[in-house]
């Protein structure tokens, strides 16, 4: 990773500052565990980070079995919420979590950008 | 392979059973701290119960030792994660006393987070369903191997 | 005919905003000439973003190009400008024509009617869209507008207006068409059931290999996953899944809780106009999925 531990907290700065994202997270893509993290109350990060890890994971598989390729920006959007996913060239998922109705196109931006410092 | 979940204690199999479906487990062992097996999922050969109940719960007394002698309290949890597999096993308070579960999940279908995450409901649904009036067997060693043989006849369907 | 590319083409370069670019435009569309039909049309539309006539142009030239989709979209415009638009009706018509409602395509033909009472060829589509039957291979072929000056009623007739000859075997909504007339629908669009099975539509990979069942089945898993997700996170109900790719981008929706449509498309094609795509195309496996009951 080209960030150290430090920088995670300015990496998920950038998407937390978006309005509508009630939280930010670094994960493993791997084991599906949390890295980093800043939440608002509520929000459980460790279920958070298995679940979209599991469902990164089984969307690569789909993904490359339809010739598209890895993803490079996923966003499962919900009635009353939305995930937002970036994968890093180090396999850490930088997640946001935000409302329907969030700027996806904002949150897509600072998501790469944040991947972009962790590495 | 049977992928079946069968239980000696009733009450373990609901959460069982929601458990492997939740967390896409392959195999699942509960059991107590001293390795009576109480409920198992995915299993086929009752020498594998015996041998994985056997390592389970050697393991934990050790890993309770090391954490005892460090004056730290017991570890929550050890996950070993290999190319395919990935191992979690983990204790959990009961009132029928301290029981260890064992999980094994292949890598393409779960993750240590899912099973971590699920896992942690697991826990809360056999604190619930433990019998209130249930008292924690003393397996003495003269009855372990009578036990054993007792609980693998009822997994397996002997 | 008066009118020669060239005049046109010079009348349109002496005053770029004139309204010359709809009879340049149809012109070019008559002789062929897609892609400068094309360009002319855009440019036009351009410079006129709220001249109805201006987007029926451009559904007409989409149409013939096998772009119904945003032959769609422009002719739905057209009427959002000119609720009385007969191009943008019967254009719908056509289209509806084609992926075998009847009842809407019968619809947009009755209200041309009302703005167009004397138009045989209205007359006679109408009568095929109420006897169920519809067009075996149309190729949409524009015309006939409003009545306003410019192109309009100097091409051919629009489809509706002129349909062809009902094969033997035409049937309103054959049961393999799901999204008949919708673009991609034999490469880039999958319709499955819960269980991961191919209930309709095709996808093909950059090399064309069929590879609609081997993605459907992880597909059933992507599904079940994101509606825990969702779930478990208390985002409600997922209504949608999209993701872009190296290669491509996929939009994933629940068109009704047992069924799951993919839609694919290439980068080059934004993940907002998928959303769109994926939209209609849940509408169509919606009408379908009702039918087989």
């Amino acid at each position: 990773m080209t960030a150290a531990p430090a920088g995670y907290g300015r990496a998920l700065d950038l998407i937390t500052r978006v309005r509508g994202v009630r939280g930010a997270m670094l994960v493993s893509g791997d084991d599906g565990l949390v890295v980093a993290e800043q939440l608002m109350e509520g929000i459980k990060g460790p279920a958070v980070a298995a679940l979209a890890a599991s469902l990164g994971s089984r969307l690569r598989r789909a993904m490359e079995a339809a010739g598209v390729g890895a993803a490079q920006f996923w966003h499962l959007q919900g009635e009353r919420g939305a995930l937002l996913v970036v994968p890093t060239t180090s396999d850490v998922l930088v997640v946001a979590v935000a409302e329907p109705d969030v700027n996806v196109g904002l949150v897509r931006l600072e998501l790469l950008r944040a991947a972009e410092l962790v590495g | 392979m049977t992928t079946a979940t069968r239980a000696v204690e009733a009450w373990t199999l609901q959460p069982l059973v929601k458990f492997v479906k939740e967390a896409g487990a392959r195999l699942v062992l509960l059991m107590t701290s001293a390795g009576q097996v109480l409920a198992q999922h995915g299993f086929s050969r009752a020498v594998d119960v015996m041998s994985a109940a056997a390592l389970g719960a050697a393991i934990m007394a050790s890993t309770e030792e090391i954490a005892r002698q460090l004056g730290q309290p017991a570890f929550a949890g050890l996950n070993h994660q290999g190319v395919r597999h990935g191992i979690f096993l983990a204790g959990v308070t009961t009132r029928r006393g301290r029981l260890v579960v064992l999980v094994v999940y292949e890598l393409d279908a779960s993750s240590h987070g899912l099973v971590q995450l699920f896992f942690e409901q697991l826990a809360a649904d056999l604190a619930a369903a433990s019998p209130k009036d249930s008292v924690p067997k003393q397996v003495l060693a003269a009855d372990f191997e009578r036990e054993l043989s007792e609980s693998l006849n009822t997994l397996f369907g002997r | 005919m008066a009118d020669d590319v060239k005049t046109l083409s010079a009348e349109l370069a002496q005053d770029p905003n004139s309204l010359v670019f709809l009879r340049l435009g149809e012109l070019l569309r008559h002789k062929g000439q897609l892609d400068a039909a094309h360009r002319v049309a855009l440019t036009g539309l351009e410079r006129h973003p709220h001249l109805a006539d201006a987007h029926d142009l451009y559904a007409r030239i989409l149409a013939d190009k096998h772009d119904y989709e945003r032959a769609f979209d422009e002719w739905d415009m057209a009427l959002r400008i000119a609720p009385d638009h007969v191009g943008a009706l019967k254009g719908l018509a056509f289209l509806y024509f084609k992926v075998g409602d009847l009842d809407q395509a019968a619809a947009h033909l009755e209200a041309a009617q009302r703005v167009s009472p004397r138009d045989p060829g209205i007359t006679q589509a109408l009568d095929m869209a109420r006897r169920g039957e519809r067009p075996a291979a149309v190729a949409p072929s524009g015309g006939g507008g409003a009545g306003s000056g410019g192109a309009r009623g100097r091409g051919p007739a629009s489809p509706a207006a002129t349909p062809e000859p009902l094969g033997p075997t035409a049937q309103p909504l054959a049961d393999a068409r799901v999204f008949a007339g919708l673009e991609g629908a034999e490469e880039g669009l999958l319709l499955l059931d819960a269980s991961g099975r191919v209930l309709g539509g095709a996808l093909k990979d950059g090399g064309g290999k069929d590879v609609s069942d081997a993605v459907a089945a992880y597909l059933a898993g992507v599904s079940q996953e994101a509606g825990r997700t969702a779930k478990l996170l208390g985002l409600g109900a997922w209504t949608g899944l999209a993701a872009e790719g190296q290669s491509g981008h996929v939009h994933l929706t629940p068109p009704t809780e047992t069924a799951l449509l993919l839609v694919v498309r290439e980068r080059a094609v934004p993940m907002g106009r998928l959303a769109v795509i994926a939209q209609r195309a849940a509408a169509a496996a919606r009408r379908w999925l009702e039918a087989q009951r």
